[in-house]
């Protein structure tokens, strides 16, 4: 039988730790399709505050209900691919990341003071926020990159996001749900004050 | 371009000047993209679902078909497979080069505004939607550098594919349509098609 101190010895441990210190290989080149699809698909996750926006338009439109809950999550996609292409083609639009945090903030307060605009309204504030976050991901997108292939991954990314806001807003059919819910938006809100004020 | 079909017909003028601009349109070939054994009639199969572009422009047109009620499906899908078998014929002969990306993406745009907006066509108007999709995608599936046997066996995989693929999604889609979460999935694929298209035309613009 081997002993511990046997199993444990510097020739098994040290690739061990080296194995377990080791990063993602970052040999991957972002052109083609599949780099182009990866690529876009990452970048609406790499930043906490796209990832608490888009989250937002979900369960917002979960917890508005009715035509809203549809009309939300179709209105950003389209009015951020507009936003996108502005940063695309190069079309300057000042206070971009200050938008981008002041759209966690609002859409956040939205839920946990249980606002209830007109839909129209709500689609209006989702719109404008909506240039804000396309046009960072536009201006960011690599010039190797397949366009089609990073719009695909981009947009379903996006899309996926909202859907994951709009499944934890139907829990506001129980009285618990709704405290959770307004309590996810008063994360939200924090999460975009402590963008808005560079504290994360 | 020689035309034989019959004119009198005001869809086929439509769709035969939509196809025109096309051909006009086109731009260099693109060779299929090849999988080591996958044959040839699977490599045809496969270039379809390979190429993002003709995957868009499919699945917008299977969804706007699906959305046409009562469902127009039979009279597309009778445009659909000629048009586009003789699209890919005409690749053969290399006189027709592939289809300039941003066209096909401008035509999914249109398809997702369609699917988006949920909007009813009559049904020869999405008949000429189906031939053009169908024409796009067809000269936009040339196979190069190949001998004429593999040639066809790549070009018959490939119009399986496309054919199969919008009966099939347009079928499904369109069963589903009586419930009121699938209707809004489907105008949510609609409004990420739009999405899409937008970037990428405005990808092309800055190139």
């Amino acid at each position: 039988m081997i002993s511990v101190s046997k199993r444990l010895s510097p020739s098994v441990l040290i690739p061990l730790a080296l194995f377990a210190f080791s990063t993602l290989a970052s040999a991957h080149s972002e052109a083609g399709g599949a780099g182009g699809f990866s690529s876009g698909f990452g970048h609406p996750l790499t930043g906490l505050d796209h990832i608490v926006a888009m989250v937002a338009v979900g369960l917002w439109g979960a917890f508005l209900g009715g035509r809203a809950m549809w009309m939300l999550p179709v209105v950003f996609p389209l009015v951020m691919a507009v936003g996108g292409a502005l940063g695309v083609v190069g079309v300057g639009l000042p206070g971009v990341e200050t938008g981008i945090a002041l759209s966690g903030v609002v859409m956040g307060l939205m839920v946990t003071l249980a606002a209830r605009p007109p839909v129209w309204v709500a689609a209006v504030i989702v719109g404008v926020f909506a240039i804000f976050h396309g046009h960072a991901h536009g201006a960011e997108m690599p010039e190797s990159t397949n366009a089609l292939a990073y719009a695909i991954g981009f947009v379903i990314s996006t899309g996926l996001l909202h859907l994951a806001g709009i499944a934890f807003g139907l829990l506001v059919k129980w009285p618990w749900g709704r405290v959770a819910i307004r309590a996810g938006g008063g994360v939200i809100a924090a999460v975009g004050f402590g963008f808005l004020f560079k504290w994360l | 371009m020689v035309v034989i079909l019959d004119m009198n017909g005001a869809r086929w003028k439509c769709l035969l000047a939509g196809v025109s601009i096309f051909l006009t349109a086109s731009s260099a070939a693109q060779a299929h993209m090849l999988v080591d054994g996958a044959g040839d009639l699977g490599n045809g199969a496969l270039h379809p679902l390979m190429s993002p572009a003709h995957l868009l422009v499919l699945v917008g047109l299977a969804l706007h078909l699906a959305q046409q009620v009562p469902c127009g499906l039979k009279a597309a899908l009778r445009t659909f497979a000629p048009v586009s078998a003789v699209a890919l014929a005409l690749t053969m002969n290399g006189r027709f080069g592939a289809i300039y990306q941003p066209v096909l993406v401008a035509l999914a745009l249109m398809l997702g505004i369609l699917v988006a907006l949920e909007l009813r066509l009559p049904q020869w108007a999405s008949v000429v939607v189906c031939g053009l999709a169908a024409a796009c995608i067809g000269l936009d599936s040339g196979v190069e550098d190949q001998a004429t046997v593999a040639t066809v066996k790549m070009l018959l995989g490939t119009w399986l594919v496309i054919n199969a693929l919008v009966a099939y999604l347009a079928m499904v889609a369109s069963n589903a349509a009586d419930r009121t979460w699938a209707r809004t999935a489907i105008r949510i694929i609609g409004s990420w098609i739009i999405a899409i298209s937008l970037m990428v035309l405005a990808f092309a613009l800055r190139k």
